[in-house]
């Protein structure tokens, strides 16, 4: 018990010291800074000793060699070369000869490359296909009435974007076609008439466009990354609206990480309230 | 100096101090939230839902401290299910400190009146295989074969003395995994690897920053189910009373606290807008300025 | 005639006894049936049909797969069967045991972890869903897993059942009031070379890898290879011609990998232009480090382009100076100097984690024009929404390649090109033939999205 007491009062000393440099930079913060960071470093030292270096290598080379002496081959000999690799990786610290880590890095970067292409090219790109490929619009058998106010809602928003985005796509930014005034004005009223057709059609019928956005935002994400052609007529107009995709996913991931934040302060504030001070149950 | 201009010049540290009463102060309340469940973690408690009693569960920890207020909350709930529910646990870890945050989640599981600590041999009915270095790789190699990859637990029994493992040579032998993950390695390299080379059912609890990554694993039905941030923490535990109510107290820490998250983002939301505001409205004077 | 009355007299007796036997077994039999009536009644269920094992195709061995017709009482609305039961054997009669239960409704089961080469042969047994009530206590459970932890797959209702029917689990499968199916074997495991089921994903992989070989071989051949201009080029020129106006110097951060990291390359590659330009414009340049191998190279990248640039003299070895490899030591060391030389540009180009934001935020608080280029898609938010301008992603190593004009990266990226190309064709193509699917409602519509699908899916 005392020792914990102890930990607690240690760690709410360190939990507001380095919580003191929102005030300003001072002492408190830096010596809590610095506690922290060579703690992690003893850290991360002991962990890789013991679970990498003793773990992966001692813990199977020496058994193997050991079986050696007594005649018996062991596959796990093979660890010799590893920890030949692992030296010459040290050699770094001899300026002269540091250029022999090139030979290990290269058997990382090329194992690791290999394993990556395969990885990533099926997750990240093959499955990702297949999983685009869906219908951009379904009609829902039924839904309920809340939900149907969500999905009006949400057809409206879809069909404004989606006028706004075709209108960009034809006659995108970087074209020589200059539009007249009154050409805008029609664009916008057909936008406008669009957006009350389509709730007037999802009132009558329920219609689910999430396929849609999904089909639109990998199209014209794809087409900002498309290198082989000039951003100029529909590949400029498609490549802006694949620019607000990506805009919008930002935001959405800078809002998560907000959120993220948050929780990380929650639990702070909780070790000090909960913990610490005993004011909250 | 007119209102827009100070306000756009305030010191920052009020809205410092704005935020964390904003936290702090809600903490001193005790509302229970009943939120609407989304879609991802309806599908992480369906997959849980129709394993059968005994099915063998693999729960990857791939967080440590720094990340523990939103992932420790789905971590809880989950074990305490699991336990409830008399699935068979293996615990294991690709951060140094995940096993020890699984052991913190089984100790709080086992505080639960219906969940007997004597009901669960350690060996039989669970097992926290501990620590393994080597990333992405080591989920390679347990394709082939989880003992060469853990050939004691996180306590040194040998891999053969535990009944629980005997029967698992590999990813085949399991019928389900969740993995906890905070960064890398975490929750891209389970479906790259244990998903998509080796076929695993898998969910995912994610940290809020990581959770946009996962989507589209969710989308494509790569993951089943998916809790991101203390929301998603918050969800679980809704989800988990509502179904599996009974004696278990699952509303803990990610529901107590959405109260202060929710505030803190209100907070947040007024900044944004009020800057905003006075950016644009200082922007149109200056530019009129210019003009004249 | 003594014998012989003998012989029938022992006949005689013999028979007498067996009969008396016989009465006996008959009386104890009704007795115990009179005692211990069945608690549920098990039905006499009909075996599965058609049944086959064969090796499992696509695998790297140790693997057979099992198919069969259900049985005719599970085909039933509400039916009776609750479980299949596998058994398999490395002879044909004898040696059966539990190594599997499919659900009911389930006409395939994959046997796994399986010596490769062996024979075995397999059973199905129909399982009837329990009726009674669970009779066995976790005591008297728990040992019976123990003895056959193939078990634990069955409910523990099952369990039970089996328990209460008979202690003997094996021997209730030589019961035929369980429907037991034909012996199907001898079936070998074998591994196969190829997976057909990811055929796909290698002609996806060959057409890639083949494009990127044949680009970087056209660019070798001194062919021109198309890029689009790339917007944040025009910006790196402002930002260069706005420091050596105010005087100030040019700040360079290429992220905090090391030079095995791609994007930490394409970073420098960049730098050797922007050298160039700061030369010529004789403008000063400061980039701290964190990995010492990026900082020779670094030093040698900007020799050169002083070089070429007709300044030799101009150059120094401190214009590339090494911090520390720890992450935060680092970037508390980039705020310091960004608070102290107040540089009027800084430039992000590389590989970047959680400091993205710090810097980003110092380096807008002093005003700074900041351009940024990463591919970490978790950081790129901070950049975008803290800098002037940012490469995203791709446009980082093609802003790279277009600069240096280096064959490999060149036909990298038009390698890419074409994966991308295939990806927008493929997903046109299929989200038209999903859309008319859903529309019409047509089957055959409905089979070729699918097909297509396939192609891309696990």
């Amino acid at each position: 018990m005392g020792s914990d007491l102890i930990g607690v009062w240690i760690a709410a000393f360190l939990t507001l010291g380095i919580m003191s440099f929102l005030y300003k930079d001072n002492p408190w913060y830096k010596f809590s800074e610095a506690i922290f960071v060579g703690l992690s470093a003893g850290y991360w030292f002991a962990s890789l000793f013991w679970q990498s270096l003793h773990a992966k290598f001692w813990a199977n080379w020496s058994p193997a060699v050991q079986s050696l002496f007594q005649g018996q081959f062991d596959y796990n000999l093979l660890y010799t070369g590893a920890g030949i690799l692992g030296l010459m990786m040290l050699l770094r610290l001899i300026p002269p000869i540091g250029w022999i880590s090139r030979w290990p890095l290269s058997v990382v970067v090329g194992g690791t490359a290999g394993l990556y292409l395969i990885n990533y090219l099926v997750s990240n790109a093959v499955r990702q296909i297949g999983s685009t490929i869906q219908p951009v619009v379904t009609f829902p058998e039924s839904i309920g009435w809340i939900n149907s106010g969500g999905v009006i809602i949400g057809n409206v928003l879809v069909f404004a974007v989606l006028i706004v985005s075709l209108g960009f796509i034809l006659f995108g930014r970087n074209t020589t076609i200059d539009l007249p005034t009154p050409t805008k004005l029609f664009f916008f009223l057909i936008a406008l008439v669009a957006c009350a057709l389509g709730t007037f059609y999802s009132l009558s019928m329920p219609l689910n466009l999430t396929g849609l956005i999904i089909f639109m935002g990998v199209f014209c994400g794809l087409i900002y990354f498309f290198f082989s052609k000039e951003h100029t007529g529909f590949f400029g107009g498609a490549a802006t609206v694949g620019t607000w995709f990506l805009m919008v996913t930002f935001g959405a991931s800078f809002g998560y990480t907000v959120m993220s934040r948050m929780s990380l302060l929650i639990g702070r504030i909780d070790f000090l309230l909960v913990e610490w001070l005993k004011v909250v149950n | 100096m007119n209102f827009w201009k100070a306000l756009l010049a305030i010191d920052r540290r009020w809205i410092f101090l704005f935020v964390f009463l904003a936290l702090a102060v809600p903490m001193f309340l005790n509302v229970d939230f009943d939120l609407s469940i989304s879609r991802e973690v309806q599908g992480l408690y369906d997959a849980l839902d129709k394993l059968q009693p005994n099915s063998k569960i693999l729960m990857s920890f791939d967080y440590d401290p720094p990340s523990a207020p939103e992932l420790q909350p789905m971590a809880d709930a989950i074990m305490k299910y699991c336990l409830k529910k008399k699935l068979r646990i293996i615990i294991m870890g690709l951060w140094p400190q995940g096993p020890i945050q699984a052991n913190m989640a089984l100790n709080r599981a086992f505080l639960e009146e219906d969940i007997n600590r004597d009901d669960y041999v350690y060996g039989v009915h669970y097992v926290n295989l501990g620590y393994q270095a080597g990333n992405e790789f080591v989920i390679q190699r347990m394709g082939s074969a989880f003992y060469e990859m853990f050939k004691r637990d996180y306590t040194g029994n040998r891999y053969e003395e535990l009944p629980l493992m005997r029967g698992i040579k590999n990813f085949n032998d399991i019928d389900f995994s969740i993995n906890f993950s905070a960064g890398y390695p975490g929750t891209v390299e389970w479906v790259q690897i244990a998903v998509d080379r080796f076929h695993v059912r898998l969910g995912a609890g994610n940290t809020a920053v990581q959770a946009p990554q996962v989507y589209p694993y969710y989308n494509s039905g790569q993951v089943v189910g998916l809790a991101g941030g203390m929301r998603g923490a918050a969800e679980l535990e809704g989800v988990f009373a509502r179904f599996d109510g009974g004696t278990v107290d699952y509303k803990d820490k990610g529901t107590k606290y959405m109260l202060s998250q929710t505030i803190a983002h209100a907070v947040v939301m007024f900044f944004i807008v009020v800057g905003n505001i006075a950016y644009f409205v200082i922007g149109r004077k200056d530019k009129l300025k210019a003009s004249k | 005639m003594l014998r012989f009355k003998a012989a029938i007299f022992t006949l005689l007796l013999l028979l007498l006894f067996c009969l008396s036997a016989a009465a006996q077994t008959a009386e104890e039999l009704s007795d115990t049936a009179a005692l211990e009536e069945p608690v549920y009644e098990i039905p006499r269920l009909a075996q599965v049909t058609n049944f086959e094992a064969k090796d499992s195709p696509d695998d790297a061995g140790g693997e057979i797969e099992l198919t069969w017709d259900l049985s005719v009482d599970d085909k039933k609305e509400d039916g009776l069967v609750s479980k299949y039961v596998v058994l398999r054997s490395q002879n044909p009669t004898s040696d059966f045991h539990i190594v599997g239960v499919a659900n009911h409704r389930d006409s395939s089961y994959i046997d796994k972890n399986l010596k490769e080469g062996t024979d075995y042969y397999y059973k199905i047994v129909t399982f009837p869903k329990y009726q009674g009530e669970v009779r066995l206590t976790r005591e008297e459970i728990d040992p019976l897993m123990e003895q056959y932890p193939e078990l634990t797959e069955l409910d523990i209702k099952d369990v039970s059942m089996l328990a209460e029917y008979d202690r003997d689990i094996m021997s209730v499968f030589d019961d035929n009031i369980l429907g037991i199916s034909r012996v199907a074997g001898p079936v070998k495991s074998r591994a196969q070379w190829f997976n057909s089921k990811d055929l796909d994903t290698l002609i996806i992989g060959l057409t890639i890898c083949i494009s990127v070989v044949i680009f970087i071989g056209m660019a070798r051949g001194g062919r021109k290879l198309f890029l689009r201009r790339i917007g944040g080029l025009q910006a790196i020129e402002n930002a260069i011609g706005r420091a050596t106006e105010m005087g100030k110097s040019i700040l360079f951060i290429p992220g905090i990998q090391d030079m095995d990291d791609v994007q930490t390359v394409a970073g420098i590659t960049i730098l050797g232009r922007i050298a160039k330009t700061i030369a010529e414009y004789d403008t000063k340049i400061n980039m701290p480090v964190s990995r010492s191998i990026v900082m020779t190279t670094a030093r040698e990248t900007i020799k050169e382009a002083y070089l070429s640039a007709g300044r030799p003299d101009a150059y120094s070895d401190d214009m590339v100076h090494y911090i520390t490899d720890e992450q935060f030591g680092y970037v508390a060391a980039v705020d310091g100097i960004m608070v102290r030389e107040k540089p009027a540009t800084c430039f992000y180009l590389g590989a970047f984690f959680a400091e993205s934001l710090i810097m980003a935020e110092t380096g807008n608080s002093i005003g700074a024009i900041q351009i940024a280029g990463t591919a970490m898609p978790a950081q790129l938010p901070f950049f975008v929404a803290a800098c002037d301008y940012t490469l995203i992603g791709e446009e980082l190593f093609a802003a790279s390649a277009y600069l240096s004009g280096e064959p490999k990266q060149l036909g990298s990226l038009k390698g890419q090109d074409v994966g991308k190309f295939i990806a927008m064709v493929f997903i046109i193509i299929g989200a038209v033939f999903a859309t008319l699917a859903a529309l019409t409602g047509s089957e055959d519509i409905l089979e070729i999205t699918n097909m297509i699908k396939s192609w891309f899916s696990a």
